[in-house]
């Protein structure tokens, strides 16, 4: 038997080709081979036009493990996908998942570090523990995780953020708007420098709560650390108890 | 004329029927849901010269079940069938497994050959190697001469039971196992987990009232001619275009390597994918690529496994051999044989544990990939070879592709043609 008679039988209908319409140079087969393509700073609007609107081709590029290289990359992707799916994405712990997200939910067990950051909408529910930078420099949408680490909810700018658990250490660093609320409790410098915004810890605060605050709102229900409100020029700092030297200002709840 | 079909459908109900093996039904094969032990064992039960292992916890009904499948297969007893069986332990010699020298002769006057007196097992039709991870690892060189061979040599001797089916079980990794050698495991056909049994299953196991040794007289049993009837039943099944195809891909996609000897991965030592061959590769990280993603390529013995159990299944559920068939066993075929990447194997859903419906995924990838993505490829090469196009155009054509076959198997081949 011929083998073209083999292949012939073994593909029997004639079908349409399933390479996409762009040319089959222009299959990006990873996320090594997309970043090529992009060079050294990706953004948004790059990774969108190269990846394009076609399913299967966000797929296969979600499918992948992405290296450092390729990590804000993979982070575009996810939030494409997500937005692009009917129902809640799940992903894998990757770093940056929902980077600059604007709609739709995402779904994780755990989370990397830096995810949601600059997102602008939608939903990213962490089920277990998040890495540090959660959320950072937020503008709008929501996060629900666990716990997180350090640097959670940085530079928000506006969304919320509810951390199920304990948060790490510089929470809420730098707000200029958000809700941050935290179920348990979280570290040393919670709301450091923050200027506008809302701080909800239903647990302890670490040391040095609010450092050179200037405006915005935190509320502790346990006990803040030493030093609380220290060189605050506005906002206003509430906490069940304080501990040594707080500042002139701080309100103890009782 | 035997019509040893319906007497393996009765075996499977009596099984059933009997409380005799209650395993769950993880399986799928287009629309039939079965349990992978027990159709593996009757596949292999209806094949020869081919191995399976049951892999799998203390209790899980692997070696009862094969002993069962004896006395029904070869119309004997139990106890008859549990004595042609071999226990891996380190005190295991293969005078104890084979044949020992005869000792009379050495005392009479005759002069002749040298007479070998060889054990029921070497000598039998249906070989169990039970618990074969309790061989020390020298002493498994010894099943790769037997395994999958039709005659057995001893002191110059050779003893010649006819064509035999092969099986083994194993339990996981204990204090007193050893690990298989890869060649060992080369030569077995379908390592398939044998699992305890569920909760409805304990239910009705605790029905069961008499001994299996009673219960196992009640199977059906087949005669002689029925039995040997078996290989050239599945042998009628004729495999489409689509599964040879499928497994010829299927092979090359896990044995090419850009940076092995001749892309041929089986030929590295030392050097593999788990140990840094990989990094820089064009192919690596590609989720589509499978070449990457296990160290071990496979043998030749993998596409014959794979041909003849697609077979086997087909007659055992009487339909088609095609890629639902292939696709359901594939897996089976290949997990024992390769290792793949733990940085993946590690992930969810498959937390370094889901080695089978890894190995399943790669599978799949390659099945969807040679069925789609590969048709153009594919045509292209076939014309080339056929002469239909000249095999420069076709080696044009080929170098846009960036599928590991076309450049690694199909340029190669064309280039050389020219």
């Amino acid at each position: 038997m011929k083998l073209s008679s083999f292949m012939d039988s073994a593909y029997p209908q004639e079908r349409a080709p399933t390479r996409p319409s762009k040319g089959r140079k222009d299959m990006i087969f990873s996320l090594e081979d997309l970043a090529d393509r992009i060079g050294e700073r990706p953004d948004r609007s790059s990774v969108e036009e190269l990846v394009g609107e076609e399913r299967s081709q966000i797929d296969l590029l979600l499918s992948s493990q992405p290296g450092k290289r390729c990590a804000l990359i993979w982070g575009y992707i996810s939030s494409l996908a997500a937005e692009k799916s009917p129902e809640a994405l799940h992903l894998p712990s990757f770093d940056y998942a929902g980077l600059e997200l604007a709609k739709g939910c995402i779904m994780m067990d755990r989370a990397g570090d830096h995810v949601g950051e600059r997102m602008r909408g939608g939903r990213i529910v962490v089920q277990q523990e998040a890495g540090d930078y959660l959320g950072q420099e937020m503008k709008g949408g929501g996060i629900v995780a666990a716990s997180c680490r350090d640097y959670a909810f940085r530079q928000m700018k506006g969304g919320w953020g509810v951390v199920k658990g304990d948060a790490g250490k510089f929470l809420g660093l730098g707000n200029t708007g958000g809700r941050i609320a935290v179920q348990g409790s979280c570290g040393q410098r919670a709301g450091w420098m923050m200027r506008s915004g809302r701080l909800y810890v239903r647990g302890d605060a670490g040391e040095y709560l609010g450092l050179l605050m200037s405006g915005g709102e935190i509320r502790i229900l346990g006990s803040a650390g030493r030093r609380a409100g220290w060189q605050r020029k506005g906002g206003s700092i509430a906490a069940g108890r304080l501990g040594q030297e707080a500042a002139d200002g701080v309100l103890e709840l009782g | 004329m035997p019509d040893p079909k319906s007497k393996i459908e009765q075996l499977v109900s009596s099984l059933e029927e009997l409380r005799l093996h209650l395993g769950r039904k993880d399986l799928l094969i287009g629309g039939d849901r079965i349990n992978a032990q027990l159709y593996f064992c009757l596949a292999n039960s209806c094949l020869r010269g081919r191995a399976i292992l049951l892999y799998g916890g203390m209790g899980a009904n692997k070696t009862t079940l094969i002993n069962l499948l004896g006395t029904s297969f070869l119309g004997l007893d139990l106890d008859r069938v549990e004595d042609l069986m071999v226990t891996g332990h380190p005190e295991q010699t293969e005078e104890k497994i084979v044949g020992f020298l005869d000792p009379r002769q050495w005392t009479g006057q005759k002069e002749g050959p040298v007479q070998v007196l060889w054990t029921d097992w070497a000598s039998s039709r249906w070989k169990l190697v039970n618990e074969i991870n309790r061989f020390p690892s020298g002493k498994q060189n010894l099943f790769l001469e037997i395994l999958q061979k039709r005659r057995i040599s001893y002191a110059g001797q050779v003893c010649r039971p006819g064509e035999t089916c092969y099986f083994a079980t194993m339990n996981p990794e204990f204090s007193a196992t050893y690990p298989l050698d890869q060649a060992l495991l080369d030569r077995i056909s379908a390592c398939v987990p044998a699992y305890q049994p569920d909760f409805l299953a304990g239910l009705l196991l605790s029905e069961r009232e008499k001994e299996v040794r009673d219960l196992a007289g009640m199977l059906p049993r087949f005669t002689e001619s029925e039995f040997s009837s078996l290989p050239q039943l599945v042998a009628g099944r004729p495999l489409s275009s689509q599964v040879e195809l499928a497994v010829l891909c299927l092979i090359r996609d896990f044995t090419l390597c850009e940076r092995a000897p001749s892309f041929d991965k089986t030929q590295l030592s030392g050097s593999k994918p788990s140990l840094g061959l990989c990094s820089g590769c064009h192919y690596h990280n590609n989720p589509e690529a499978i070449c990457w993603q296990a160290d071990e390529g496979l043998s030749d013995r993998v596409r014959q496994d794979l041909r003849i159990f697609c077979r086997a299944f087909a007659f055992l559920l009487d339909r088609e051999a095609d890629l639902e068939i292939l696709r359901a066993i594939a897996p089976y075929v290949i997990w024992h044989r390769i290792t793949p990447l733990t940085s993946l194997l590690e992930r969810p859903p498959y937390f370094g544990a889901g080695k089978l419906a890894y190995t399943a995924k790669m599978v799949d990838k390659s099945i969807n990939r040679t069925m789609n993505e590969r048709r153009e490829i594919n045509l292209i090469y076939s014309r080339a070879v056929d002469e239909e196009i000249s095999a420069s155009e076709a080696i044009e054509e080929l170098s846009s592709f960036d599928d590991p076959i076309a450049r690694m198997d199909f340029i190669p081949s064309l280039e050389s043609r020219q």
